[in-house]
């Protein structure tokens, strides 16, 4: 256990970011993994075993807070974005430059903070499918079943986080003050 | 600035789509012809590649990254306990 305990709350918590839970998911996992042991067939290394467990216990987890959870931020909204846009859809405040290097900046435990500081101010929803759709690759199908919501409703959610992700982005870490970048 | 037949408003809309979905000739057209002259709508786009890439980059970091996380050591005990009451229930 002492092997792997750790391996698993890291995964958990980078993706939960709530120590508590993620404490609570890796203990559920090892005790189902106790449970299912006689399943192992050494196919995999006992860590993606576990790892595999853990992340059905981090979806139902998930799943289970979104169906009791209110939905407000599902419905599209036509309003939306409006300090974005101006009246004729155009870019009020346009995108500027970001030179910067993804390899570089991930490292970069300032940055990293600044964008999970954004996502803390989306709605849950929406930053769980923001990280569940970049960070681990999942469908669009998965996601929708996992939010317990439509497509549509999933593509407004994803389009709703980018969006003020991005923003959020540019204005607490690109640091520019609306002028025109080069 | 309005670019054919959509604005920058839906293009914003469509670049997302595009990254969870295949879009319909009309949109990927419209979008293929609005990019090609709004270096706004560009940037943007190339900017949520740019998260898609880094949130994967960050997936990846977490897991060679995980060996200096620690479970707390009164967590790890009480997993411990748990595990071998289950054990000896069973």
């Amino acid at each position: 256990m002492d092997l792997y305990a750790d391996a698993l709350y890291g995964y958990a918590l980078a993706r939960l970011h709530d120590p508590s839970v993620a404490e609570d998911l890796v203990q559920e996992t090892f005790l189902a993994a106790l449970g299912g042991v006689a399943h192992f067939r050494g196919r995999s290394s006992v860590r993606t075993w576990l790892t595999g467990i853990l992340k059905h216990k981090i979806m139902d987890h998930l799943r289970r807070k979104y169906r009791e959870g209110p939905r407000r931020d599902t419905a599209p909204d036509g309003r939306e974005f409006e300090g974005f846009f101006d009246e004729h859809g155009a870019w009020k405040r346009k995108p500027t430059r970001w030179a910067a290097d993804p390899h570089r900046l991930v490292q970069q435990q300032q940055f990293m903070e600044t964008l999970f500081e954004c996502l803390a101010e989306l709605s849950e929803r929406a930053a769980n499918a923001f990280i569940f759709r970049e960070m681990e690759g999942m469908t669009t199908d998965e996601l929708c079943k996992l939010l317990d919501i439509s497509a549509t409703n999933c593509w407004v959610i994803l389009h709703r986080a980018r969006m003020k992700l991005r923003h959020c982005l540019e204005v607490n870490w690109f640091g520019n003050t609306g002028k025109e970048g080069p | 600035m309005t670019h054919w037949m959509f604005d920058c408003r839906e293009i914003s809309r469509l670049v997302s789509m595009s990254m969870d979905e295949r879009l319909t000739l009309y949109q990927r057209t419209g979008l293929r012809l609005h990019l090609l002259m709004c270096r706004y709508c560009t940037r943007y786009r190339r900017q949520l590649f740019f998260l898609r890439e880094l949130m994967h980059r960050y997936s990846r970091l977490c897991d060679t990254r995980s060996q200096e996380v620690r479970l707390p050591p009164e967590t790890r005990d009480r997993i411990r306990e748990k595990l071998r009451q289950a054990a000896a229930g069973r």
